[in-house]
């Protein structure tokens, strides 16, 4: 009774905030939500692989990366548009990221939690080097018509591609729900991220389900990295910054709260989208993410020690 | 028999005299995983190599050592150790990142030799961190310094509207990115561009794609209300075409539309929406039509190479090395101080469309260049709009509304 007076009562503020917005400052709630949908969209795949493989994959950013480079060069030989190339490039990704798994990830499982930091960022490194020695720091861009696309409300014109990653956010939220909830692999990763003792105890395979898991948030990433093309362009440092957002929004929204951090994208994006429209508080757009993180777990430790 | 012997010694001579004193030894310092650090040491060993295929320099070859700075300052001046101490080299080159530039500087001052640098235009730092003459006459500075290319760049659009009065330039709005080059470059700006020359101003941050970001939605609504005449960008290559889609897609299309990046990515020109981008630069392959010294470069490093040059700096690179070596043939030596007076004596034809002399700047005595360039894509290329005398083309103004 109590949660659900609490949603409603978070719901009503978020209804009244967004009304408020699209009354005073409409692009805010626009913008806000378009970079909402595009971070989450990234950080859901990590939240999987922490959530139930509890390793802090530091090398997520650049497994995008390596997916835009590769959907690039192969859409600019084929001639095809990204768009065509997200499902290959999610099964080859999901593939390198099974193998990379097999190779890597596996053997660090049991070891500290430090090891297992020190070598997906090894990972990253050698990645984002890898790619650098071969295309060095060029960056590459696809020239595509759809993205300019843009509505016009009176005098407000804006581009509307971007809500494009709103929607992959929720297919991946709810995609991720239905295949942990409704399906038997899906229900044996939530036993192994729950307990992997007592999944291998009842005869769950837990590398088997770990390397799975793995490359399903790899298969989504790699998906998201064909998508990214049509954003931004690439360059081979272009995933990092992704990997400590993906790691804040997750903090945010707690471990394995995979809603969580699509509503934290929201109050991420639309937070920034409103500083960044007043002058005097244009700088501070990329502090409030700390900020917001900051107080966000500081409010749940103070909850966890009350209750 | 004894003919062919005598033949023999005398062609082993002749072959050794060429190395009989060493070779000159030019230390390079550049980030080699950046593209300008990459293709500027290609070109530099491209001008070694065709000066030892002329005969080298006082009968001797010419030899580049290349370290690389990683773009930071404690490596940058690891480098110049290195270099001096271990490799011996008689004179320096290279240089791009004013942070790096800054890290070698105690170092270069340490060993007293010649410096042609490529790179570092923030005077703050760089040219108040060398000082003046005399302490700083070892240092020739090739690439011009933020006030140098601000003033151009007045000088430019004040010229341009002159000769077009239709052209207009009073208000300017400049979109920049939250990091040091931006925040330099917003400063420089509004003093320039300042209201007691006439000129309305106003600007905005934003975060690059290059860190991160890559949503200039906000900037662009800031700059859209401000109605400019001229919108100019300072970022990087990241920013270029996702900044141009979300423009488009806002149908913000101010007179101008001008960026400021180091460099444009790769086939920029081939994008629908880059024709009549402006730019600022030293250097395009537009220039080759009436430049032969710019067409022998671009064409020798295509062979060599197999790529375009990316930048300006791959031709700068090519030219201090060419600078220096005539200096050291007029010097007769490598020694400190008869080689910087040769070089102030230098005189050399570029392939950056401009002969290159050396002049006291704000704080330092040698300066080299000290105009950029207002440039133009259109049909795919960079067409030289200012200066007048090096122009390719002319400018199509305004900036056409998006369809």
């Amino acid at each position: 009774m109590a949660i659900q007076r609490r949603t409603a009562i978070t719901a009503a503020i978020s209804i009244a905030v967004a009304i408020v917005l699209i009354l005073w400052k409409p692009t805010v709630l626009i913008y806000g939500l378009q970079a909402a949908g595009f971070y989450a969209a990234i950080a859901i795949p990590m939240g999987l692989v922490l959530g139930i493989v509890h390793i802090v994959n530091l090398s997520h950013g650049e497994f995008m990366m390596l997916a835009s480079y590769a959907t690039y060069f192969a859409c600019t030989a084929l001639g095809v548009d990204p768009l065509l190339a997200i499902i290959p490039t999610a099964i080859v990704t999901a593939i390198f990221g099974w193998v990379v798994f097999q190779l890597t990830i596996r053997r660090a499982l049991k070891a500290p939690e430090l090891n297992q930091l020190i070598m997906t960022y090894g990972l990253a490194i050698a990645f984002s080097q890898g790619i650098n020695l071969i295309f060095s720091t060029k960056t590459y861009k696809m020239p595509l018509d759809y993205v300019t696309a843009s509505m016009t409300i009176g005098d407000l014109s804006f581009g509307i591609w971007s809500f494009v990653f709103v929607g992959v956010a929720i297919i991946f939220m709810y995609g991720l729900q239905f295949f942990l909830t409704k399906t038997t692999t899906g229900k044996a990763a939530m036993a192994v991220g729950q307990n992997p003792k007592g999944a291998a105890i009842v005869g769950i395979n837990v590398y088997r389900t770990y390397g799975i898991v793995f490359a399903l948030a790899l298969a989504l990433v790699g998906a998201m990295g064909a998508l990214f093309l049509t954003k931004s362009a690439i360059f081979p440092s272009v995933g990092s910054p992704f990997t400590m957002k993906s790691f804040c929004l997750i903090a945010m929204a707690g471990v394995g709260n995979i809603p969580g951090i699509l509503s934290a994208s929201v109050l991420l994006g639309v937070t920034e989208q409103f500083l960044r429209a007043f002058r005097g508080t244009r700088d501070w757009a990329e502090i409030v993410f700390f900020i917001l993180i900051i107080g966000v777990i500081l409010a749940r430790s103070y909850k966890g020690r009350k209750a | 028999m004894k003919r062919m012997m005598f033949a023999l010694a005398v062609l082993v001579m002749l072959a050794g005299s060429a190395y009989a004193q060493g070779t000159i030894k030019l230390g390079g310092i550049w980030t080699l995983a950046d593209i300008t650090g990459k293709q500027g040491s290609a070109a530099a060993r491209m001008a070694v190599d065709e000066i030892n295929a002329a005969g080298g320099v006082l009968g001797r070859k010419l030899e580049l050592i290349v370290a690389d700075d990683e773009g930071k300052a404690d490596k940058a001046a690891a480098a110049v150790e290195k270099l001096a101490t271990v490799d011996k080299v008689d004179v320096f080159i290279g240089g791009m990142a004013s942070g790096a530039e800054l890290g070698k500087i105690p170092a270069f001052k340490k060993y007293d030799k010649v410096v042609m640098s490529t790179g570092a235009a923030a005077s703050t730092v760089v040219e108040k961190a060398l000082g003046p003459s005399p302490g700083s006459d070892f240092y020739f500075h090739l690439h011009p310094w933020d006030y140098n290319q601000g003033a151009s760049y007045l000088e430019g659009w004040t010229a341009i509207n002159k000769k077009d009065p239709n052209i207009k330039i009073a208000r300017v709005f400049l979109g920049y990115e939250d990091g040091a080059f931006g925040q330099s470059s917003w400063v420089a700006t509004k003093t320039l561009f300042s209201p007691s020359m006439g000129f309305t101003i106003d600007g905005a941050s934003f975060k690059s794609a290059a860190f991160g970001g890559g949503d200039y939605t906000a900037m662009l609504e800031a700059a859209k209300a401000f109605k400019p005449d001229i919108f100019l960008w300072a970022g990087y290559d990241a920013d270029a075409l996702p900044m141009l889609e979300q423009a488009k897609a806002m149908k913000f299309s101010p007179g101008i539309f001008l960026g400021a990046p180091p460099g444009w990515p790769q086939n920029f020109g081939d994008s629908k929406l880059s024709p009549n981008v402006t730019l600022y630069g030293m250097w395009s392959t537009a220039m080759n039509k009436n430049n032969p010294a710019s067409d022998k470069f671009y064409k020798n490093y295509v062979a060599k190479f197999k790529e375009e040059p990316a930048t300006y700096f791959a031709p700068l690179a090519y030219s201090a090395v060419y600078i220096l070596a005539d200096g050291i043939k007029a010097a007769g030596t490598t020694e400190t101080a008869p080689l910087i007076k040769a070089l102030e004596a230098t005189k050399y034809a570029s392939p950056l469309g401009e002969t290159i002399t050396f002049s006291p700047s704000m704080i330092i005595k040698h300066q080299g260049i000290t105009r950029q360039k207002i440039l133009q894509w259109q049909n795919g290329e960079q067409q030289v709009i200012w200066p007048f005398e090096a122009a390719t083309a002319t400018l199509v103004y305004p900036f056409p509304a998006w369809k």
